[in-house]
């Protein structure tokens, strides 16, 4: 082959050469069952945004409602009675320190297991 | 049911995953044997074009259709080539079955092989995008305008990339003539 005969040979050899291989079925198969697997989270566009909080269900669900009610009441009733009110009447702390040796207690770690007093 | 690709990107943009998979088989191997004369190497080609399916995928819900789902899949399947940046190196396809050429004797036959084996060679050694845009030219048959919208390009830069391709595999072919004189 000559240099003149070259343009017409590597038109035809390009054709040739770059046409699709026939399919690789083993791979084609592989790909798709690895594509048969869990699918990853899809992107949503965010001018959907609006779209999605306009079909919000806003009507009331009375089961939550009346729920809510009973511990809103509860608490109102807990409250007025004071059934908390001995929480508060405890006995003096089992280790108070008076306000002398406030300053010498050190909370050091000990040596050994590293727990706090 | 219609089953056409963009009906099947509808169901797919609302997750429709049976509707995936049945796009992803009609598609994925012609992606394949494009991944594959672009990247010229099947372990790539295969990562490209599963890649690019899981493209389809999460970008459905964003898929606006304005131009032919091939079309946009093409690009997508292309441009994860071009992307590529860890390359194994590029073999070369073997030659298709031959027609018989009862013109061509024996060692007629194993000169033009063997000079197809170059133009291979060649085509492996061209930079990426003329690579891209010679392949899909000539082996798919698009045309320059298809292949700008492809490459994100100009029809003109296509057809300054396909210029300098064929320029660069002549001066390639043209040495190992010298060579052999």
């Amino acid at each position: 082959m000559d240099k003149e005969q070259l343009p017409e040979f590597l038109e035809s050899a390009l054709k040739r050469l770059t046409q699709a291989p026939p399919a690789d079925a083993v791979a084609v198969e592989r790909a798709l069952k690895r594509l048969s697997g869990p699918l990853p989270r899809q992107k949503r566009p965010l001018w959907r945004l609006p779209g999605v909080l306009l079909d919000w269900q806003f009507a009331l669900a009375w089961p939550r409602v009346a729920a809510l009610a009973c511990c809103a009441a509860l608490g109102f009733v807990i409250g007025i009675a004071g059934v908390d009110r001995h929480f508060d009447r405890g006995g003096p702390p089992s280790a108070a320190a008076s306000g002398t040796d406030i300053g010498s207690i050190v909370f050091e770690p000990e040596p050994l297991t590293g727990a706090r007093p | 049911m219609d089953d056409s690709d963009e009906a099947l990107m509808a169901r797919i943009a609302r997750g429709d995953e049976a509707a995936f998979r049945a796009l992803a088989s009609r598609h994925l191997p012609v992606m394949l044997g494009l991944a594959r004369r672009i990247l010229g190497n099947a372990a790539d080609a295969e990562d490209v074009a599963q890649e690019a399916m899981l493209r389809v995928w999460t970008h459905a819900p964003r898929w606006q259709p304005l131009a032919l789902f091939r079309t946009w899949l093409t690009r997508v399947t292309v441009n994860l080539c071009l992307d590529r940046k860890r390359r194994a190196p590029w073999v070369a396809l073997e030659v298709v079955g031959d027609i018989a050429d009862p013109a061509l004797g024996a060692g007629e036959k194993a000169e033009r092989d063997e000079r197809e084996r170059l133009v291979a060679a060649a085509i492996g050694a061209l930079p990426e995008r003329q690579r891209a845009a010679i392949v899909l030219t000539y082996g798919d048959g698009m045309s320059n305008a298809q292949v700008a919208e492809i490459l994100d390009a100009s029809v003109s830069a296509v057809e300054t990339l396909l210029v300098r391709g064929k320029r660069n595999l002549r001066r390639a072919l043209e040495r190992v003539i010298d060579e052999d004189k």
